[in-house]
């Protein structure tokens, strides 16, 4: 019986296995990051990202091409009003943007699905001063294949220089510091 | 919205929280004990938890409530067994199956999958039971000890594995090692109870998040601690089944972990919460049932960086003689 119950065990953990769960059970640390053209159109890094339009929350159309000519960059962060998102924009707010004052940042709210719902839930977590964009239809997530957290910056000449997880902001800072 | 990150966060709380052992040296059901009776050769466990989620606490512990018409839940089938290996030693295995079930602002998701395996080893420096009906001398005094060690595996999904967002997610993608010691006293019709644990993540390379790879790092979360008391009252019924109702009270700390050495202070978090179990066992004490109800106040000051739940668990073991 006993030996029943462990097969059963093992069993499942072999399954689990199929779903993918090795790439946990033993970690790797190679670069897998795909070869990718300098310059060519897409959103990974060293890649010239699509412009775009969008909504903020104040009703205002920003086009990704536009607020480029007028800063050193554009940072993207893809929030969802939670938790994380939370800790990682107050990090932001308080440790990276005022040394960058010439960067234009922007929370991109890509679950709240209107204007009146993300302007709601951005005064109601405390965020009225941030410039959040609208992402009603999920374009931007899927455009720069993001997920919660995903931090993307752009500079000035269109190039994308990140586009992954804030973490600690620390690779963030050394973008920004790195931008022409 | 799940920020799937956080519900797995929160689940995997539930691997060390008191309901998710079963019985007690005596048996029949404490919340808060942590292993199979003594005398027993080995138990099965099934529970089903239902978590739903209320909002969050921020880095400041300030509480906000989730948007509108949200509706986040988690539901978690955990199967354990445990075995005796010596007369002092004993071992378990955890292995949780998680369902979640998001609404939140716009967004609809219902994923599952496996949840992070956990490996218990136990032991128990003391050879008879320690319940008493009455206070004769100081050695009635004693407690039961258990000293104990559990490795969670990460054969949940985590953001660091083939997937495409965060709402695939069931577990948190890091080994961890944790030592624990529980002190059990029961006083017929009372029971108290302490357990205190100091959880250790390993560090691990990442270079995926989210099915994207990105420039390889070293991660790893910060230590963590869990501190529970526990205080019960068992009423024996006529056919001496008993039922003994308890109230817990728990508090869970992560430290900043570390990100290429660096601190991360964004993975802080901390959480305060009560809860109460009814457990009915069998006279035999081989068969115990129990309903857990484990509750986190929607108020500033409860917790940090954390999702707030409510937590209700029913739960079946059985005891094998």
């Amino acid at each position: 019986m006993f030996y029943a119950r462990l097969i059963a065990i093992i069993a499942l953990l072999a399954l689990a296995g199929c779903k993918g769960i090795t790439d946990d059970l033993m970690p790797s640390g190679e670069d897998k990051r795909p070869d990718v053209e300098a310059g060519s159109n897409g959103t990974q890094v060293g890649q010239l990202s699509p412009d775009f339009s969008v909504q903020d929350t104040l009703d205002n159309t920003r086009i990704l091409s536009d607020e480029l000519a007028t800063s050193d960059g554009v940072v993207l962060y893809f929030n969802m009003w939670c938790p994380i998102c939370d800790a990682h924009t107050s990090h932001m707010r308080s440790s990276i943007m005022p040394d960058f004052p010439q960067v234009r940042f922007f929370l991109v709210d890509y679950v709240s699905g209107s204007v009146a719902v993300s302007r709601a839930a951005q005064l109601s977590n405390g965020y009225a001063s941030s410039l959040v964009l609208v992402d009603a239809d999920q374009s931007l997530f899927n455009m720069y294949h993001a997920s919660m957290g995903t931090t993307v910056v752009i500079d000035s000449t269109g190039i994308v220089r990140m586009n992954e997880d804030y973490k600690d902001g620390v690779k963030l800072k050394e973008i920004l510091q790195s931008l022409p | 919205m799940l920020p799937t990150r956080l519900v797995v966060v929160a689940g995997v709380l539930c691997a060390f929280s008191p309901t998710a052992w079963a019985a007690s040296c005596c048996g029949g059901g404490s919340a808060a004990s942590l292993i199979m009776p003594k005398f027993a050769k080995a138990m099965m466990d099934v529970s089903i938890d239902w978590e739903h989620y209320d909002g969050f606490w921020d880095s400041d512990g300030k509480y906000h409530s989730d948007p509108p018409g949200s509706d986040l839940n988690q539901y978690r089938l955990n199967l354990a067994y445990g075995h005796r290996l010596a007369s002092r030693w004993q071992a378990s295995v955890i292995l949780p199956y998680v369902w979640n079930s998001n609404q939140y602002a716009g967004l609809t998701s219902k994923t599952d999958g496996l949840g992070d395996t956990t490996l218990n080893l136990v032991y128990e420096p003391f050879d008879k039971i320690k319940c008493v009906w009455r206070v004769r001398n100081w050695e009635d005094l004693k407690p039961a000890v258990y000293y104990g060690v559990s490795l969670t595996v990460p054969t949940g999904i985590s953001p660091y594995d083939d997937v495409t967002n965060s709402f695939d997610i069931t577990g948190r993608g890091f080994y961890r090692l944790d030592g624990s010691v529980m002190l059990d006293k029961t006083i017929y019709p009372w029971n108290v109870s302490l357990l205190f644990s100091y959880g250790k993540y390993l560090e691990r390379d990442v270079n995926r998040e989210y099915g994207k790879y990105v420039e390889p790092y070293k991660k790893q979360l910060g230590d963590r601690k869990l501190g529970t008391a526990s205080v019960g009252y068992t009423y024996f019924l006529e056919s001496m089944d008993t039922l003994t109702f308890t109230l817990a009270y728990s508090l869970l700390q992560e430290d900043a972990g570390t990100i290429n050495g660096h601190p991360d202070l964004t993975t802080e978090m901390e959480k305060k919460s009560v809860s109460a179990t009814l457990a009915y066992a069998s006279m035999d004490r081989n068969w115990i049932f129990k309903g857990t109800w484990g509750h986190a106040m929607p108020e500033s000051g409860q917790g940090k960086n954390f999702p707030v739940t409510d937590v209700f668990t029913i739960r079946v073991s059985h005891v094998l003689r």
